[in-house]
């Protein structure tokens, strides 16, 4: 008999299903953990608190800390599809559940891994490189939407790819228009965080990084499901 | 608990009949398959029988839903009213050798999270239930696939396509792998099923091949 889940129910139960064999597994985990860390104590190492002049501290420190944050998640969000196809189990998947919920249960996995990563690594490379926050609520901000657009991104472009047969080749080609505008905005948003306390002064970038996030949302949920299922 | 699903089933016994005309399937320059034609509904069980590359795995791959064919329509009727591929889905049940549990989860976590898609999660009981219906231990449930063997595996797999009631179920070499109790557990399932769910089998077991009310030899 045909009985069907809620939209809600499928995608709680696909995020769950990550959280288990990511925590069994931890191939995600090993690799963004690895690629932060060597990064972060490497730039730490070179650069540290001093070597840089004043003014030149909040755009680059910002700068490479977007890169130690998107460089170090790429090595796990990327392959949150091809190891379904890897595994063979892509097609039971596609059976049982409906492509949006896979696609919003791949995103929030990947987006929790995100928010994790960016909770470890914000702090150390804030206390290692002595990078002072003036606006802590703009940071925030900008970490968190800029952490759901670089889900949004990589997720979608992660699915893209899933099924070709030149899988990583394909992924930085697809993944560098979506994502260098976000980057660059993103870079934008915390240097405005490190330099003023006002709200208001981060406001330009998380516009802009909101509106990257909507756009590629959207056109996510209109294609996923062609994507997924042909 | 099990009680309880078996007769829901019966309530909505022999509802959806898949038809198909003149599938045709290409891949480049090769043809698989060429007009090939017939009728897959409850009661009545469809062996898909041929050499191995006669497109057995195909025709189930397009009857499912899951590759569309180059030329010919597939059809699931409910009564005379084709239904829209989105509400083929959850009525479908497959089991073939390109489809693998999860070896991270255990038996019981992979059944758990397809009946949670599938929406008929009613706990771990009937679930339990079902695996030792196919020859799986208790002991086994909460084993991981990892550890399994490649028979144990396939267990999982016929209850994973079967945990929801399907009332369609394509079976791609469902005894692969299996030993001669395996064999006689999957029988006595396709048996039960038989009434309610229309059901084609992919093989060339003659094992199988006995269970068929109509036959579709592919040519190689």
């Amino acid at each position: 008999m045909m009985r069907r889940s809620s939209l809600l129910a499928e995608s709680l139960a696909i995020v769950c299903k990550e959280l288990a064999s990511e925590l069994r597994q931890r191939v995600a985990l090993s690799a963004i953990g690895l690629f932060a860390i060597t990064t972060l104590i490497a730039v730490a190492y070179q650069i540290g608190p001093y070597s840089l002049a004043e003014n030149d501290r909040p755009f680059l420190l910002s700068a490479l800390l977007w890169i130690i944050l998107f460089f170090a998640s790429m090595a796990g969000l990327a392959r949150v599809f091809v190891k379904e196809e890897d595994a063979h189990t892509a097609k039971t998947l596609r059976l049982a559940a409906r492509p949006h919920a896979v696609l919003l249960g791949k995103l929030v996995f990947n987006l929790l891994l995100l928010l994790a990563l960016e909770v470890v690594v914000v702090p150390l490379y804030c206390g290692l490189m002595g990078l002072r926050i003036e606006g802590v609520l703009g940071l925030v901000l900008v970490m968190l939407a800029g952490g759901a657009t670089l889900s949004i991104s990589a997720t979608f472009v992660a699915a893209l790819i899933a099924r070709a047969s030149g899988s990583n080749t394909l992924f930085p080609i697809l993944a560098l228009p979506l994502l260098l505008p976000l980057l660059v905005a993103a870079i934008a948003g915390t240097r405005a965080a490190v330099g003023s306390p006002e709200l208001g002064a981060v406001l330009p970038a998380l516009r802009a990084i909101s509106s990257l996030g909507g756009v590629t949302m959207v056109t996510a949920l209109l294609l996923f499901p062609v994507v997924w299922r042909d | 608990m099990g009680v309880v699903i078996r007769e829901v089933i019966v309530l909505n016994a022999g509802v959806v009949t898949v038809r198909f005309d003149g599938v045709t399937k290409r891949f480049g320059r090769q043809r698989v398959l060429a007009g090939v034609g017939g009728e897959v509904r409850p009661g009545h069980l469809l062996v898909v029988a041929g050499p191995n590359g006669s497109g057995k795995s195909t025709l189930l791959n397009i009857l499912a839903g899951l590759l569309r064919p180059s030329y010919g329509e597939v059809r699931y009727l409910d009564g005379d009213v084709p239904l829209p591929r989105d509400d083929w889905y959850p009525r479908l049940g497959m089991a073939a050798p390109d489809m693998a549990p999860y070896e991270e989860l255990s038996a019981l976590a992979n059944l758990r999270l397809f009946a949670r898609l599938r929406g008929c999660y009613n706990g771990d009981g009937p679930l339990g239930t079902l695996l030792e219906e196919l020859g799986l231990a208790a002991a086994h449930h909460d084993r991981l696939i990892a550890a399994f063997s490649s028979g144990m595996r396939q267990r999982v797999k016929l209850a994973q396509a079967t945990l929801h009631l399907p009332e369609v179920l394509l079976l791609d070499e469902p005894s692969a792998n299996l030993d001669a109790d395996g064999h006689l557990r999957l029988g006595t399932l396709v048996e039960r099923l038989k009434p309610t769910t229309a059901i084609a089998v992919a093989t060339n077991d003659p094992r199988e091949i006995a269970w068929g009310d109509a036959k579709i030899e592919l040519a190689g």
